[in-house]
């Protein structure tokens, strides 16, 4: 296992956890989207208050605008796009440009998109190109502690999005699981308690999707 | 001229796809950080085997000259003491460092990447428009563009005989293991929004070494370290270093940067840590130390010097200001402390108040700007628009210092995009071309 600097390390992982977060609320929008052709605007106000961010959108339109492509909203994904770009940039001798131009090209696709009037087609290419950038990291990356870096990440995120959205039991349990499994890989610094307590809470009769998200949020140190 | 049209058809395809590897330049504009496309124009500038030959012994010849000369000034001194180099020129120089003196580099070399930058005259002569040994950029965008167009049409490169380039990151590799003083290499970036950002990174990828910010080094025990997330540390033997000198050490050099590692300068003299390249050498690439470079080579290597420096002048000699006065129209003028295509002024686009207002201040600071004859470049083709056009072009040429100097098989060529302009760099709106060296 060669050296990772902090540096790289909270880079890698914050690559992870930005690219989920852009891949698992493209989807997430999709359904929203569905329910605003019949002028469901309830929908975006049950779409907020799952991810727990502010309801700023005045209309359908509006929301469909700001929440994809405004670069000065800070929950709109292409604002988290762009930080998992800011972050892949700069680690092209970690994880290979190939891997790297994928982030790219889903920055060039999400800014192609702008005032399309059909953007769930267009996004299915920044969603194809988050698939092509993970399937990659698996693929070329050498270094198993930097690949596994940036899967701890993807899974804490996925985790943490999961739980937020309330999703059913065995959604979460798997993803904890997955995430043990994962993490036990690395060199991140974690208490071995906090994840054996996120087993339990996953898997306790009654799910204690707050307790989860708090957990899983602090659970690396970097 | 080798045929490149089924290269050129695929011009905008391998800018698309340099676009997807991010190959991209930093730029500020009013404060504010942009990064822009380097675009790229795939006729090759072409360079028969027979004139790189003459060109490589050209250079080679004035880089070691160089080192000699910055390795003199930070120690004996003679060409000063000899007379052949004005000591004013060198030490009002703001790259002369007075903390290099007596400074002793690994393997005693200084230059270890250094940048020539040459224009084609009309009849096919070279000239050398300046030299650039402290943190040359470029080498990294043909590099990337020639495994781009090889395979947008590998027809062109089966029947060509061009001579291969993608060997850079072996050659600097190379270079970077001459000098190392026991431990693992780091290329030192300022940071993402640096002009040259992508080259850092793309070469730190291509070379297999650790790319790094100055806060993942530190200093202890008279060695440099480089710092891992889980406690562990691996000792520097070579730091490639992509940051100024002002800015490499607060405690040695500017107090109040904050990109630099405290202390690596004393490693370094110390001997225990190689810098690529060495800190003081902006003496040698001074705008005003350009001229004396011929006379250099004459004095420390006893040779005539084989590429020309474009004709140039002094105002600081009483006898080359009067020139500089007479022919001042005719002249392109260069503030010595200015790079990147800025500080340069043509004397034929002046104003009449533009002109009388330079000139009293070329009297009153007459060691602040060189003048130089404008040379007719040979202009080379780009396609613009489906069509040909000519563009005036420059080429950067880079020399390695290994066991030998080594001069690169390719090259940056940079082209103006405005016909009317001589103004080749990329902040200024140039785009660039691949520098193919052939086999015949």
């Amino acid at each position: 296992m060669g050296i990772v600097s902090l540096t790289n390390t909270d880079k890698l992982y914050w690559l992870g956890r930005y690219s989920e977060r852009v891949y698992t609320t493209i989807r997430l929008f999709g359904e929203s989207f569905d329910k605003l052709i019949e002028g469901d605007l309830q929908s975006i106000d049950a779409f907020c208050a799952s991810l727990n961010i502010p309801n700023i959108y005045t209309s359908g339109d509006d929301f469909v605008e700001r929440y994809l492509f405004d670069p000065e909203n800070p929950d709109s994904v292409l604002s988290n796009l762009t930080r998992a770009y800011d972050n892949a940039m700069t680690l092209r001798e970690e994880i290979g440009s190939e891997c790297v131009s994928y982030i790219q090209l889903a920055i060039y696709a999400m800014n192609s998109l702008r005032g399309n009037e059909s953007p769930m087609f267009g996004l299915q290419k920044v969603i194809d190109d988050i698939l092509a950038f993970w399937g990659l990291t698996d693929d070329i990356i050498p270094d198993e502690n930097v690949r596994n870096i940036i899967k701890v990440g993807k899974r804490v995120e996925r985790l943490d999005l999961y739980a937020r959205l309330k999703l059913p039991q065995k959604d979460i349990l798997r993803e904890v699981r997955r995430l043990a499994v994962r993490i036990s890989r690395t060199n991140l610094q974690y208490e071995q308690e906090d994840m054996d307590k996120l087993k339990d809470l996953a898997a306790a009769e009654k799910t204690a999707y707050d307790e989860i998200v708090t957990l899983v949020d602090g659970l690396v140190k970097i | 001229m080798p045929d490149t049209r089924e290269l050129t058809k695929h011009t905008e395809d391998i800018n698309e796809l340099l676009a997807r590897y991010g190959v991209k330049f930093g730029l500020y504009k009013n404060g504010v950080f942009k990064e822009q496309l380097f675009p790229f124009d795939a006729i090759p500038r072409v360079i028969s085997a027979a004139d790189f030959a003459e060109l490589e012994r050209g250079l080679k010849q004035r880089v070691m000259a160089l080192n000699c000369f910055i390795a003199d000034i930070y120690g004996e001194k003679k060409i000063i003491r000899d007379k052949v180099v004005p000591e004013e020129f060198v030490f009002d120089s703001p790259g002369y460092l007075a903390q290099c003196e007596g400074t002793k580099p690994p393997k005693g070399i200084w230059s270890h990447i250094s940048g020539i930058d040459l224009v084609q005259a009309k009849d096919g002569s070279w000239f050398i428009l300046e030299d650039n040994l402290r943190v040359p950029s470029g080498a990294s965008y043909p590099m990337i563009a020639r495994e781009l167009c090889r395979r947008a049409s590998p027809r062109t490169f089966q029947t060509n005989g061009v001579a291969e380039n993608r060997d850079y990151a072996a050659l600097l590799r190379s270079a970077m293991d001459h000098v190392n003083t026991g431990g693992c290499t780091v290329i030192l970036t300022p940071g993402r929004y640096n002009a040259a950002y992508f080259e850092h990174s793309y070469l730190a990828e291509k070379t297999g070494a650790h790319l790094v910010t100055g806060s993942e080094l530190t200093v202890e025990d008279g060695f440099l370290w480089f710092n891992g997330y889980d406690g562990r540390k691996e000792r520097v033997g070579t730091v490639y270093r992509r940051i100024s000198d002002d800015y490499l050490d607060p405690m040695s050099f500017r107090a109040d940067s904050l990109i630099g590692i405290p202390h690596i300068y004393e490693v370094f003299r110390q001997g225990n840590v190689a810098l690529m390249n060495a800190p003081g050498n902006g003496v040698a690439d001074d705008k005003g130390i350009y001229y004396f470079v011929p006379r250099m080579i004459k004095y420390y290597l006893g040779e005539e010097p084989v590429l020309n420096n474009a004709p140039t002048y002094l105002p600081y000699y009483e006898k080359d200001m009067q020139y500089v006065l007479e022919k001042f129209d005719s002249l392109v003028l260069k503030d010595v402390a200015e790079a990147g295509g800025y500080g340069v002024v043509f004397g034929s686009k002046m104003t009449k108040e533009q002109k009388a207002d330079f000139i009293a201040l070329l009297r009153k600071e007459p060691r602040r700007f060189i003048a130089q004859e404008v040379i007719d470049f040979r202009d080379l083709d780009i396609m613009e628009n489906g069509e040909a056009v000519p563009r005036k072009a420059d080429l950067r040429a880079f020399v390695l210092m290994g066991e030998e100097p080594m001069v690169w098989k390719s090259g940056l060529t940079r082209f103006s995009r405005n016909p009317d302009s001589f103004i080749v760099n990329s902040s200024q709106g140039g785009g660039f071309k691949d520098t193919w060296v052939l086999s015949h």
